[in-house]
């Protein structure tokens, strides 16, 4: 316990203290929600944004930023369940469709890094295209899975011994090894000097535009993850999945402490805040509350949580 | 003639061959209605472009106004239908416009959030809570005609919606080009430290600039309540990246210190005639996303190129 | 050399040397012939008044310039500076006095940033991370937890952090720009210990600084500059305080003005009484009379600027109050001030006075738009004269009031700044190093147009480490030094050195 307590550093004990108390509360409030079958519930639901908010996080860190994703979930989804309609192979399709989420992630980081254009335009632009694209393509209807095949089936909805949602395993181990390779690998720890100090990391000689590339692919590539389960969860490519998604893995990304300034923040703190934030919508969605005020809930706290890591830091200059 | 610069007369260009493009391909482009219909389109997004004008030209941005537009059309027809009065409606949208603005730019100036996330952070409220207040769609159940002709009516043949957009532009114009007001919004957004020691203070401008988008809001969100006959929850989803991306075409740069009406003008009017040339030449409407995304990435890009030989 | 070939070399040395290095800008002579020796484990003094060169010399040695003649050696083998890399490779290393560290990393991750011990996966070794930082800081005398996060440090203990980033591999020079700056008395000490261990490993160290009582303690020998020139070079054994102010200060005063023999009999028009604030200011008051030309001289870091912008408003001040036109303000911005009469120039023309995408006559109005409204809307006519009649005034070089300023010369800019308060109705100007960066003609012309203003009723607070521009105009001045005034002179009853002693004081 202590060795945990160490690991969680000062801000996210914070965090990890204000879950607990979302937790009690919903527990006391509702009967349902300290059940292990909610629990698991809740935990399969968030494996969805936690992985895409890996990627997001990791991006971050590295001084960009992607508000693509939401669209990306769509779009790639497409050659998943297309793939797999045509060939009947559902390893093909899952490569298909991260190789496009790959592809993704190079054209914004080519247009960001190499172009000079803000990411955030890029992206931006980026998100019209990818929801134009895939409102083309599917002719706004959504596009089921035809094949039926029980193994993607139980990616997004089976259970390990019946009991911890396969997704959920995917989004802890994703989280484990993320976490372990920002914190001990030379390139983590490259990544958090490029968005802390690009000048410092410029005369340490690091290939800044390289490793930044790296993060976009990274991050589109953990969306694609997300959009595989969320496929095989809804059984189908939607063409409105991910909407306003970009949005909610940002709140739980700020909330955890990830600086949008790059540089600081970590993937722990990241992870602790989508939990709080899917504990949040579960419990508000038991308590029959309307899920709308989930929508409330996230602005107010990306301005509170926004707004004091500015006083932070101003506070400390 | 100083009104036109470079930047402008390029697009006017573009324009141009646009105009003449889509009217050998299809002559029905040049027919009255459809220029109606592209003038009346273009006007919701104009009147809330000239704030945006405003906005990026000192240097911040607002991502609230398509979730804020939405709310307008739930509010002004609730209000209209309970009270039967228009006056009420209207008072009770620019009075919540008033609000909302005021707040995102205080959360800006006083809490010191950058204004991207700020209004990110608005738009996820003012999305949420427009359902909090209503559920379903309120459709016109007072059936005032005034209501209706706002959007819906012509003045001399002009769409009402047009002659709106007619009446604000010259303030906006003046505003930016004239007075002194205009000079501050472009000091403080080139340089904020030598507005500010010039005297300039840069934080109530900033409020205003808000405020003003916001209200302006609240004249398109009324135009569309009408148009729509309803006030409906999403009905201007993806307004504020629409806005962005014409202010931007438009000459106005994203870093701030510089901003022309005229070109936030003719960046509508072209995003416009291309949504249109795309239903007359039958290309499927879901390119009416991806040219915009394009295009907002062209332009930036090449607005950087710009500001790098200029230094 | 091929290029991206890495420079072999030798650091085994007796002694680096300078010899008859130059570098001009457009206008001034940066250095002019400076020759000096700097030899292996001995700590080598520089100094000089700002301007002197000191600047210039360090980053033609950082490889940050590159130099118009002359030439740098180790001993006998010739360097080739061509960039900063160059000069990395060949030990040279410069701690400047703005800390660049990642502020989120611990200390040992910042000293090995460029070259992580990692295994073949690319996974970070942290047990040799630790021990090899470890094993640097025993070799240097450090004493740091090689685990403790740079944020949590104090500023004395970052700067050890980038002397050891500095010193860890190959470093022949270690040229440390005013280290201590902002530390206490006893930080100062650790780092002077940190330093004889520089020396024991055969480092030789460039130390720069105003402080003439640091380099008793820790130099060897001193090398004092002056306009660019080499004054002298003596062992710190033969040299005192007294000589080493007289090389740095030199010549005599040569534009003095005339000035009103008793201005102090003229009405205040401003005093400052007893403000603080967050930015260093540290309980400063003082009068200002009509017409008079108040001087404020300080080094780097005494908070010149730092209370000018609180005076004007652009700093909130926490304590005390300033009273101008009878008003007594306690929370004001900088419109307030513009609003009665004062103005402000300051020393950064480009990040804090031009409006770059506006052209001359758009910058020479922004403070006074409203003089040329007619209800609302701004007479461009009459703007367009106003600023035509300041381009002939001060024969600015532009074809025309509508160029953009960001195509006219910086002292063309500068005069563009200068006629953005005069266009308006004016009492008080606060001038920020008004000569910083103009060459020798224009300064005069620059001081006798304050001289002339101040005569026409303008009062001054002109903030400079000019000695030259301030002992020539000023009626009175005030030495600053950690943000408060530590002596007040008179004019006609100054003395140099005692400026020189008050300001290090």
């Amino acid at each position: 316990m202590n060795n945990i307590l160490r690991y969680l550093r000062k801000g996210e004990l914070a965090l990890f203290v204000i879950f607990l108390i979302v937790f009690v509360v919903f527990s006391f409030s509702s009967e349902y929600f300290f059940t292990l079958r909610n629990i698991m519930n809740v935990s399969g639901q968030m494996s969805i944004i936690l992985i895409a908010a890996i990627g997001f996080s990791v991006l971050l860190i590295a001084g960009e930023v992607d508000i693509s994703i939401g669209s990306l979930l769509a779009f790639v989804s497409i050659p998943l369940i297309e793939t797999m309609n045509i060939t009947g192979s559902v390893p093909l399709g899952i490569i298909l469709c991260l190789v496009f989420g790959i592809l993704i992630g190079l054209i914004n980081g080519f247009f960001s890094v190499y172009l000079g254009v803000s990411s955030l335009i890029v992206t931006l632009g980026m998100l019209f295209i990818l929801r134009g694209a895939v409102y083309l393509y599917t002719g706004q209807r959504a596009i089921p899975d035809e094949l039926m095949s029980d193994f993607f089936f139980y990616i997004g909805n089976g259970k390990f011994m019946g009991t911890i949602p396969y997704a959920a395993i995917i989004g802890l181990v994703i989280l484990l090894v993320f976490i372990f390779v920002m914190r001990n690998t030379s390139y983590g720890r490259k990544l958090y000097a490029v968005g802390g100090n690009q000048e410092v990391a410029r005369l340490a000689g690091y290939n800044i535009k390289l490793l930044k590339l790296s993060a976009f692919v990274i991050c589109s590539f953990l969306s694609s993850i997300s959009a595989i389960i969320l496929a095989s969860r809804i059984g189908s490519a939607n063409h409105v999945a991910g909407d306003l998604f970009e949005f909610q893995v940002v709140a739980a990304v700020v909330l955890g402490g990830v600086s949008l300034a790059g540089g600081i923040g970590s993937l722990t703190g990241a992870a602790i805040g989508v939990l709080i934030l899917s504990v949040i919508s579960n419990g508000l969605g038991l308590l029959n509350i309307d899920t709308q005020w989930q929508l409330v809930v996230n602005g107010v706290i990306i301005i509170i949580a926004v707004g004091f890591d500015e006083l932070k830091r101003n506070r400390s200059l | 003639m100083k009104f036109l610069q470079s930047n402008e007369s390029i697009l006017f260009f573009i324009l141009a061959l646009l105009c003449i493009f889509l009217s050998f391909y299809n002559p029905q482009f040049y027919s009255i209605q459809n220029i109606h219909s592209i003038l009346r389109s273009s006007s919701t997004v104009m009147i809330v472009a000239f704030g945006m004008t405003i906005l990026l030209t000192s240097g911040e941005v607002d991502l609230s106004v398509g979730a804020l537009m939405s709310f307008v059309t739930v509010i002004v027809m609730d209000v209209i239908n309970i009270s039967g009065s228009i006056a009420l409606g209207l008072i009770a949208v620019f009075g919540f416009c008033l609000l909302i603005g005021l707040i995102n730019g205080l959360v800006r100036t006083v809490l010191n959030v950058n204004s991207l996330i700020a209004t990110l952070a608005m738009m996820l409220i003012l999305q949420g809570s427009v359902y909090v207040y209503s559920m379903a769609a309120i459709y016109n159940t007072h059936l005032i005609p005034l209501f209706s002709f706002i959007g819906q009516g012509f003045f001399l043949n002009i769409p009402m919606p047009v002659v709106i957009m007619l009446i604000i532009l010259p303030f906006f114009v003046v505003l930016l080009n004239f007075t002194r007001y205009g000079r501050y919004f472009s000091a403080i957004g080139s340089n904020p430290d030598a507005a500010k020691l010039s005297g300039i203070n840069n934080n109530r401008y900033k409020v205003i600039g808000f405020v003003i988008t916001s209200l302006l809001v609240g004249v398109s969100g009324v135009i569309l309540a009408s148009l729509m006959d309803t006030g409906q929850q999403g009905s201007a989803k993806g307004f504020e990246l629409i806005v962005i991306a014409a202010v931007l075409l438009g000459g106005t740069s994203f870093m701030g210190g510089r901003g022309t009406i005229i070109g936030t003008i003719l960046g509508i009017l072209i995003l416009k005639i291309i949504d249109n040339g795309i239903i007359l030449m039958r290309i499927p409407q879901e390119f009416q996303l991806i040219v915009p995304g394009v295009i907002l990435i062209l332009a930036v890009y090449f607005d950087g190129i710009r500001r790098k030989n200029s230094d | 050399m091929a290029l991206g070939e890495k420079i072999v070399i030798n650091i085994n040395f007796k002694e680096l040397k300078i010899e008859s290095v130059s570098k001009s800008f457009p206008g001034v002579q940066a250095l002019d012939n400076v020759s000096m020796k700097i030899a292996s484990g001995k700590v080598h003094a520089l100094m000089g008044e700002n301007g002197a060169g000191k600047s210039t010399l360090i980053k033609i040695l950082a490889g940050a310039y590159s130099k118009d003649s002359g030439d740098i050696s180790f001993d006998e083998n010739k360097l080739n500076i061509r960039n900063p890399n160059d000069s990395l490779n060949y030990g040279i290393k410069v701690v400047y006095q703005e800390i660049s560290l990642i502020s989120e990393f611990s200390v040992a991750e910042n000293i090995f940033l460029d070259n992580f011990p990692t295994n073949n996966l690319g996974i970070i070794n942290w047990n040799k991370l630790y021990k090899d930082t470890e094993e640097l800081f025993n070799r240097i005398g450090f004493d740091l937890n090689p685990k403790s996060k740079i944020s949590d440090l104090s500023i004395s203990q970052q700067q050890m952090v980038e002397i050891a980033k500095a010193v860890f591999k190959n470093a022949s020079l270690v040229i440390m720009d005013e280290p201590t700056s902002s530390l206490t008395p006893n930080e100062i000490d650790k780092l002077f210990t940190v330093i004889k261990n520089l020396k024991q490993n055969n480092i030789a160290i460039l130390y720069v600084t105003h402080k003439i009582d640091e380099i008793f303690q820790i130099a060897d020998e001193v090398t004092v500059l002056r306009d660019g020139q080499h004054i002298s070079n003596k062992l710190i054994s033969e040299s005192s305080e007294e000589t080493i102010i007289k090389d740095m200060v030199g010549r005599t005063v040569n534009a003095t003005f005339e000035r009103p023999v008793d201005i102090s009999s003229a009405k205040t028009v401003m005093k400052v009484k007893q403000i603080s604030s967050k930015n260093k200011i540290n309980n400063v008051s003082f009068d200002l009379h009509e017409g008079e030309i108040l001087g404020f001289f300080g080094l780097m870091g005494a908070g010149r600027t730092e209370l000018a912008k609180a005076i004007f408003g652009y700093d909130k001040i926490t304590e005390g109050y300033v009273e101008i036109n009878n008003n007594n303000y306690k929370s004001f911005n900088t419109s307030t001030m513009v609003n009665n009469g004062v103005g402000y120039i300051t020393e950064d023309r480009k990040g804090e006075g031009i409006v770059k995408d506006m052209n001359l006559r758009e910058n020479m109005s922004l403070p006074s738009l409203k003089i040329f409204e007619d209800l609302f809307i701004i007479n461009k006519k009459r703007e367009k004269n106003a600023a035509d009649d300041y381009i002939k005034k001060f024969s600015v070089k532009t074809p025309s009031s509508e160029r953009l300023i960001t195509l006219l010369s910086g002292g063309n800019q500068q005069k563009v700044l200068v006629s953005r308060w005069l266009i308006r109705e004016l009492k008080i100007i606060i001038l920020d190093e008004p000569t910083r960066g103009v060459d020798i003609g224009a300064k005069t012309e620059v001081l006798s147009l304050i001289n002339d203003l101040a005569k026409e009723g303008l009062s001054v607070l002109l903030m400079t480490s000019e000695m030259n521009d301030l002992l020539s105009l000023s009626d009175r001045i005030l030495v600053m030094a950690d943000g408060k005034i530590s002596k007040e002179f008179y004019r006609g009853n100054v003395n140099q050195e005692e400026i020189f002693k008050a300001s290090v004081s």
